[in-house]
């Protein structure tokens, strides 16, 4: 049975319980009305009995004609009210036709007596007989009225006791009422508490465990109400969410897999790739070393471009691996200071090409949540890149700093190099693309391919802006605000 | 120029870089006996004088060891774990010398107690340096425990 079920009973319980106590307390008012009409009906019976007794009385004493005709009026009024007694109840008739009889007898002797005075024939001792006749009959009759008078006074307390008992009936009605009601309020509260707000705690419970990350917190689904229609829904929820993180785990442990074997087919490429090469540059040389003096200028020059090729094709391996270790790495991301990496690649560069003048600036305190080896990785490429493309630039200057824009502060690291035709700005990340002939400007065309991997691994955007002559503009921002100094603890595990 | 007792062992699959470091040792004027070992378990017997150099029970063992990582039937990091584990060979000088750059390898080179590491470079100009200043390095520099070690 569900709540609202057991709900709808229970107030259809008490409004019952209302409904048969009005009904008690109407019934026993009809009850108490009635009761009170027939002692009206009985007082007024007694009167009438008084009333006959006085004029009978009257008579026996006066012998008046009225007297007689008040008797027949008294008589007959009070067989009218016996007639139309209103009771119902055994004992009540059997009163009822008790003062019938007694009132027709005491009518019947009435007649006999005025029968035996109006006898005109009658001698002295007759009149003696008469008289002691007489005497006799009135005696009788006085009996009769007085019997009379006791049973209309029985009526009387019969509909008193009427009265009383619908009364008492009513108290102990309304008494049984009032506990019906409350033993309904009880078992609504008790209602309430074991099956909606237990259950509901239970709810609650297991929600908060669910949210903890729980995620195999099962409820107890066996009520058969809306709770436990609400307790499976949420163990099929918690089911749909334990399949759902499953299938991701899956999908993990197979992604997982997958690095396995870059990470495997990487080291094969390292180690096998290279050494091919190694032996074409070592043979070249060999040749160059023992039968250079053999060989003529064409044939020298091929073995030397074989090994400029075999090393070129060392260094692609090298930066393609350091491309895939850039996607491999696990970051961990803490404040990482740029203005002391930009500072350090800058110094390095100096002390590699003393022969340069290159103007840097730098802006200080440039902080942002990285992963410092990568960002040092990024750094080291823009820098060397902006370095190679002022070569040819006299008074070169590299700038390094942050710049608001629409509402975002981002870092940027300008040169006021060769630049580039924006035309082909997009194919600058993509790897081995390049924009000047390797004869004008050495490199392997990999490195923005990996600065901008960097970027995207910390959630972050590379973008740039160049003009042919005028040097280029490389911005960039990170997921992580700029300038955020607080230790953030939850990115530094 | 060297001690020309010293006996390298060089362990090493390929046969060009074979021939391409003992040329790199010959032009860097290191006479010393180079022995070489194709795989790993090659190396174990013949530091251990068992299978087919049985024959060196009493043969003393080599100056130090030339490793390659990736090798045949028993990798480089392997052999070293061996040559750790054994009272004999645990303090021979071992330099892994190989094509990886692979941070892991590193890391589980020197943990397993390699002495030096050392990446070959496709520049056989630059290979060259690097056998002559390890060579020097660990030939005539170097001083090697006594071979009779306290157990």
């Amino acid at each position: 049975m569900n709540i609202r079920t057991k709900g709808w009973l229970a107030a259809a319980t008490a409004l019952g319980t209302i409904a048969l106590i009005s009904a008690a307390i109407g019934w026993a008012n009809i009850e108490v009305h009635d009761a009170d009409h027939q002692r009206r009906q009985t007082a007024e019976i007694a009167r009438a009995l008084n009333d006959l007794r006085l004029v009978t009385f009257e008579y026996i004493l006066h012998r008046s004609d009225r007297a007689q005709v008040q008797e027949r009026e008294a008589s007959a009024r009070l067989d009218r009210l016996l007639a139309n007694a209103p009771f119902s109840s055994h004992e009540a008739a059997e009163v009822l036709a008790e003062l019938r009889e007694h009132t027709a007898a005491a009518h019947r002797i009435f007649e006999e007596f005025l029968a035996s005075s109006s006898d005109p024939g009658a001698t002295a001792y007759d009149a003696e007989t008469t008289k002691r006749f007489e005497a006799q009959l009135s005696g009788r009759l006085l009996v009769l009225q007085q019997e009379s008078l006791t049973a209309a006074f029985r009526l009387t307390d019969y509909s008193s006791q009427r009265i009383n008992a619908a009364q008492q009936r009513v108290v102990v009605v309304i008494a049984i009422g009032l506990a019906l009601i409350a033993i309904t309020i009880a078992g609504i509260a008790w209602l309430i508490g074991h099956h909606v707000l237990a259950p509901i705690g239970r709810l609650q419970q297991a929600t908060r465990e669910v949210a903890a990350g729980n995620w195999s917190f099962e409820l107890v689904a066996d009520r058969r109400d809306e709770i436990g229609e609400m307790s499976r829904n949420f163990n099929a929820m918690t089911q749909a969410l334990r399949d759902s993180f499953a299938q991701i785990e899956h999908k993990n442990e197979e992604l997982a897999a997958l690095n396995k074997e870059i990470e495997a087919f990487s080291y094969s490429v390292s180690h096998d790739l290279r050494a091919p090469l190694r032996s074409m540059d070592g043979f070249s040389l060999a040749l160059l070393e023992d039968y250079g003096d053999k060989l003529d200028d064409d044939a020298r020059d091929s073995l030397n471009r074989i090994r400029a090729a075999s090393q070129r094709m060392g260094r692609l391996i090298d930066e393609l691996l350091g491309l895939s270790r850039v996607t491999r790495t696990e970051l961990s991301i803490r404040a990482v200071n740029l203005s002391a990496i930009a500072r350090e690649i800058a110094e390095s560069l100096k002390l590699q090409h003393p022969q340069r003048s290159v103007q840097w600036v730098i802006e200080d305190d440039m902080t942002v949540q990285a992963d410092k080896p990568l960002m040092v990785i990024a750094m080291q490429n823009l820098l060397e890149n902006a370095w190679k493309f002022t070569g040819k630039t006299e008074q070169a200057v590299i700038q390094v700093g942050t710049v608001e824009e629409d509402g975002a502060r981002n870092c940027f690291v300008a040169d006021n190099g060769v630049g580039f035709d924006m035309t082909y700005a997009d194919r600058l990340f993509g790897a081995f693309q390049r924009l000047h002939h390797e004869s004008e400007f050495s490199g392997t065309g990999i490195g923005l391919a990996i600065v901008q991997r960097i970027f995207r691994r910390h959630d972050g955007r590379i973008w740039v802006r160049a003009k042919p002559g005028q040097g280029a503009t490389f911005y960039f921002n990170l997921k992580e605000p700029l300038h955020e100094r607080t230790q953030q603890g939850h990115l530094a595990g | 120029m060297s001690e020309p007792n010293k006996v390298i062992l060089l362990v090493e699959d390929n046969q060009d870089d074979v021939v391409l470091t003992l040329r790199a040792f010959k032009r860097s004027h290191l006479m010393n006996p180079i022995e070489v070992a194709r795989d790993g378990i090659e190396a174990l017997d013949f530091l251990f004088a068992r299978g087919a150099h049985a024959d060196r029970a009493s043969a003393p063992l080599p100056t130090i060891v030339i490793l390659d990582l990736k090798l045949p039937k028993l990798d480089g990091l392997g052999v070293l774990k061996a040559i750790r584990a054994d009272p004999r060979t645990q303090y021979l000088p071992v330099v892994i010398l190989t094509s990886s750059k692979e941070e892991q390898d590193l890391i589980s080179g020197y943990a397993l107690g390699a002495n030096s590491y050392v990446r070959k470079p496709v520049d056989f100009a630059e290979f060259l340096e690097a056998v002559k200043v390890l060579g020097i390095y660990w030939l005539m520099m170097n001083e090697i425990p006594p071979q009779s070690l306290p157990q």
